[in-house]
């Protein structure tokens, strides 16, 4: 097993020398964030291993504000000499943006403390044949209880940690020590009509006790079995007319995920992601109104970002610019509410940060992003959903989705989906149904919540170069009502 | 201790002393930038300094991947024996099947290198402000976009003797432009020579500003069918996904629309020809080896208009045969193309690293058609689309898919641009959209950029009846 460095305390002070050379040198803002991290990866096809990987990485990012422009450089030479070199290089760099608007921050408190998820069995305490066996095991269920017709199984899962010092030339240090699980499977299934194929992805901040706590592989199992039926059973049904759509925390996670998590936030509502991730259609809403008063969905509607949850995928405490998490109501009652900032567009927005600012190495700039989004819960019953539905169908997953670059017009390919008929979940699979509905759409016709909650992983594509962070994104179960389906081949 | 090319025997010998059967050790030291901006300015410009050994080491089928960071001979006696001490707790992999042991000799491989790189951070932030202003006289109201840059010296050494030293620059920059909100317009510049930089730099800066002037006024678009133009950029995001399933292990994993597809079956037209080339000039992954240390070569994977091969590595070209062996396939001529490469199972970032047949370049032949001639040829109603992004696939083996236009794009009804119109998506099926196409451009240009990773050299292509739809609430 690969040691990571024991000498945190030397990526302290170079980090804390990143400062004050830094200020020294002319910066108006310096922050230096050194991260030390460790990581050991499975994949295996069919219950025969890919590869088995481990990997130390160590290394610190320091961003710098200087004559209002901004210079951002990372090194894993972690001696005076080169520190200075790259605070040289990045300072005159900034300079030489010569922005017409300098960038500032907003003021934020200044802090010093230290946070880490509750892990109760470290990565590194358990043995590689134990984690050699909880990967074929796993396998061997999913060839045994969802059939052989589960012809390709692709496995894969990575073991984080990190230790992270972030400083700042405000006065802020914060320490962290994150353990995280990241997830995926690949499954393809045959079937009577060809193949049908689903990622399954969870993820936490926890120790290896989490594969327990959450009965991974049970979840897995279901998953898998779900994907035979689906590839077995499901038939083309075409609506001639709008119906009713009951769709699960795994389909209402994409939607609050893509259709509210991304356009709230600041960066891309102010341009920042034009040329890449796009804009955002709340940037004309907040023209036109104030947080708290432009509607876009029914009242029973709210969609949190909160980091703060225990053991979740995209859990942290502080964010990487020294600011305190807290839940984000996204949507409260229907009404655009908060949004995902970072110091530089909380600034922007004449507020303060949300702490929504998150990178994912040290190679990476910290920008706005998700945590973990989700629809609130409301009070109904599965039954109840489903009561009062004549003709419509239960989507409990998706497959294919997209959505236009201002985040507005987007596509969910339904899975495992059922025909509901006068109140009752039918046997009869619907095949491929898809739905092309504007976020307004959506939000405008969820008329019940249920009250169970289901939080799946997703890596969240952002930035330049690409930053896939870790978060989750879910919810209960919704009802969504007169939807005009497509599909049905 | 810098970076040096004269530890790379020396770390050979040490793993082979240590009982590793093979070894690859790479030395990676470079230096990147980017400077990113929008809003007609500067966001931010970013240094990044890489020095690292990177190891591949393997006794039977048994390997190990890792890097050491700023490489002292210390470190590596000290990384190494441990290193192959582990891979007896490693378990044997379904990917490894060794590597290239024959010796090779290499030819130079000229136009992947520009000195001029070394000093090019000086000028480049003035570069960009030019571009940006250049798209605003161009008639954009504000300007985004990136540019990256680089120097980057490689050495490679295998146990079997092969490899060698080369440096490398590049640049790749992206514009893209806005009126209003809903009125942009794209382009791009990539390549390795820092020849007339500026003056490609602002003529993509101009061509931003234009496309985004024409999209002005854009109205909804009608779904149905329609012939569609695709520019290099979007052809190179759809296509792109075909010529990536054109290798084992896509193919085993259930992740190529090419799975049942024989050799020499025909799926474009006759003068569809598009290989795997790590040998042409600018191109942002030519080289002179890969990290086994084979040649690189042109593979043709599209030869007029029929599947022809596969790209692979030493590995993968065993199992291909040993697949056929079973009669799983039906391929049996099967050796490395010079494409084997460390990569991520998922992505750059995530995932193990394995060994396994990754692309270069991606280049076609060129056809016949100016755009301008593709345009005035296209009398039934035909959508032009510049650019796209979002591409998800309901099934990877079936190639069902959509994407999302953004930019400009563009009815032409008797051979003229009518309108611009926009929230359109494309719904198709790889291999039936490549089966349509009507015509080839000759207008080639590299696409490398955020929706698209692996460069592409290729023309405006046209396919008729293209599925376009639209939300319906």
């Amino acid at each position: 097993m690969i040691k990571k460095s024991d000498k945190m305390e030397d990526g302290k002070d170079i980090a804390d020398y990143a400062i004050e050379y830094g200020t020294s040198k002319g910066a108006s803002y310096v922050e230096a964030r050194f991260i030390d991290s460790w990581d050991e990866s499975y994949s295996a096809r069919n219950g025969m291993f890919l590869g088995i990987l481990e990997n130390t990485r160590k290394g610190i990012a320091i961003r710098v504000i200087a004559n209002g422009g901004m210079g951002f450089g990372s090194t894993e030479q972690l001696n005076k000499s080169s520190i200075e070199d790259l605070l040289n290089t990045i300072i005159r760099m900034a300079k030489a943006s010569k922005r017409k608007e300098p960038i500032k921050f907003s003021e934020e408190e200044i802090v010093e403390t230290n946070w880490k998820p509750e892990v109760r069995q470290n990565f590194i305490d358990i043995s590689r044949e134990e984690k050699k066996s909880y990967i074929k095991d796993l396998d061997k269920r999913l060839k045994s209880e969802a059939n052989k017709k589960l012809k390709n199984r692709i496995s894969f899962i990575q073991l984080y940690t990190d230790d992270k010092y972030i400083v700042t030339s405000e006065g802020s240090k914060v320490s962290s020590q994150n353990s995280l699980i990241v997830t995926m499977l690949m499954h393809t299934a045959r079937g009577k009509l060809g193949s049908e194929q689903k990622y399954f992805s969870l993820g936490g901040s926890a120790g290896w006790e989490w594969f327990k706590d959450i009965k991974f592989a049970d979840l897995a199992v279901v998953a898998g079995k779900a994907l035979v039926k689906t590839a077995q059973n499901a038939k083309g049904v075409k609506f001639d007319k709008p119906i009713d759509i009951v769709i699960s925390g795994e389909v209402a996670g994409i939607m609050t995920h893509e259709n509210v998590g991304h356009p709230s936030e600041g960066d891309r509502i102010l341009g920042r992601e034009g040329a890449q991730a796009g804009e955002s259609f709340y940037a004309d809403l907040l023209k036109k109104e104030e947080l708290g008063k432009a509607k876009l969905g029914n009242e029973i509607v709210s969609v949190i970002d909160d980091p703060t949850i225990p053991a979740s995928a995209g859990f942290y405490l502080y964010d990487d610019e020294c600011v305190k998490a807290r839940p984000r109501y996204l949507i409260k009652k229907g009404m655009l509410n908060d949004l995902l900032l970072n110091r530089e567009y909380a600034a922007r927005f004449n507020t303060k940060s949300t702490a929504a600012a998150r990178a994912i190495t040290y190679q990476r700039e910290p920008i706005s992003r998700m945590a973990n989004t989700f629809f609130e819960p409301g009070d109904y019953s599965m039954e109840e959903l489903i009561e009062g539905v004549k003709e419509g169908i239960l989507m409990n997953s998706f497959t294919e989705w997209n959505i236009d670059d201002r985040r507005f017009q987007s596509k969910y390919v339904g899975l495992e989906v059922y025909l509901i008929k006068n109140g009752e979940i039918t046997d009869t699979m619907v095949r491929r149904p898809i739905l092309e509905l504007t976020t307004y759409g959506i939000l405008g016709s969820i008329d019940a919540l249920g009250k169970d909650f289901f939080t799946p992983l997703g890596l969240c594509g952002k930035g330049d170069p690409m930053q896939g962070v870790p978060v989750s994104m879910g919810g209960p179960h919704a009802r969504l009502r007169n939807i005009s389906v497509g599909g049905g081949e | 201790m810098a970076l040096s090319e004269d530890m790379l025997p020396k770390v050979v010998d040490l793993a082979k002393k240590h009982g590793a059967k093979e070894i690859i050790a790479k030395l990676i030291n470079k230096k990147e930038y980017q400077i990113r901006f929008s809003n007609s300015m500067i966001d931010i410009i970013k240094e990044w300094n890489l020095n690292a050994l990177e190891l591949f080491i393997a006794r039977g089928h048994r390997f190990t991947v890792f890097t050491i960071q700023n490489p002292t001979l210390e470190q590596i006696n000290k990384t190494i024996p441990e290193a192959v001490k582990r891979l007896k707790s490693l378990p044997w992999s379904l990917l490894y099947w060794g590597m290239d042991k024959t010796s090779h000799h290499y030819t130079s491989l000229e136009g992947i290198y520009d000195p001029k790189i070394e000093v090019f951070s000086e000028k480049a932030p003035d570069l960009v402000n030019a571009t940006i202003q250049a798209s605003l006289e161009a008639g954009a109201k504000k300007t985004a976009g990136v540019l990256y840059f680089g120097g980057i010296k490689t050495g490679v050494l295998t146990g079997y003797g092969n490899g060698g030293g080369y440096d490398s620059s590049y640049y790749r920059i992206t514009v893209r432009s806005f009126v209003d909100a809903e009125s942009s317009g794209q382009d791009m510049k990539v390549g390795r020579s820092l020849t007339n930089v500026d003056k490609k730099f602002i003529e993509a800066g101009k061509n931003a500003g234009k496309l985004a002037k024409m999209a002005v006024g854009g109205k909804q678009g009608t779904p149905g069918t329609y012939d569609l133009i695709m520019s290099p950029t979007v052809a190179a995001n759809v296509f792109n996904h075909i010529y990536d399933g054109a290798n084992p292990i896509y193919i085993v994993g259930g992740m190529s629309c090419l799975r049942k597809i024989k050799k020499g079956q025909k799926i474009g037209p006759n003068n569809l020809t598009v290989s795997d080339n790590a040998l042409i000039p600018e191109g942002l992954n030519s080289r002179p080896f890969d990290f086994e240390g084979t040649p690189s070569q042109i593979t043709p994977l599209i030869k007029d208009g029929c599947l022809n091969g596969y790209i692979q590595n030493t590995s993968s070209a065993k199992i291909w045969k040993l697949l056929s062996l079973l009669k799983l396939r039906f391929r049996t001529k099967s050796k490395s193309t010079g494409n084997s490469y460390l990569g991520g199972v998922l992505d750059e970032d995530i995932g193990p690293r394995l060994l396994a047949p990754i692309p270069s370049n991606y280049v076609y032949e060129p056809g016949d058609y100016t755009l301008e001639e593709i345009i005035a040829e296209s009398k039934k109603p035909t959508i032009y689309l510049t650019s796209n992004w979002y591409t998800r696939f309901t099934n990877y083996m079936e190639g069902q898919f959509s994407t999302i236009p953004r930019d400009g794009i563009f009815l032409i009804e008797n051979g003229e641009i009518q309108q611009p119109v926009r929230k359109l998506r494309l719904t198709e099926t790889l291999l039936g959209m490549l089966s349509r196409i009507q015509a080839i451009g000759k207008d080639i240009k590299q696409i490398n950029w955020w929706e698209v990773k692996t460069p592409t050299f290729l023309p405006t292509i046209k396919i008729a009846d293209c599925n376009l739809t639209a939300a319906t609430q």
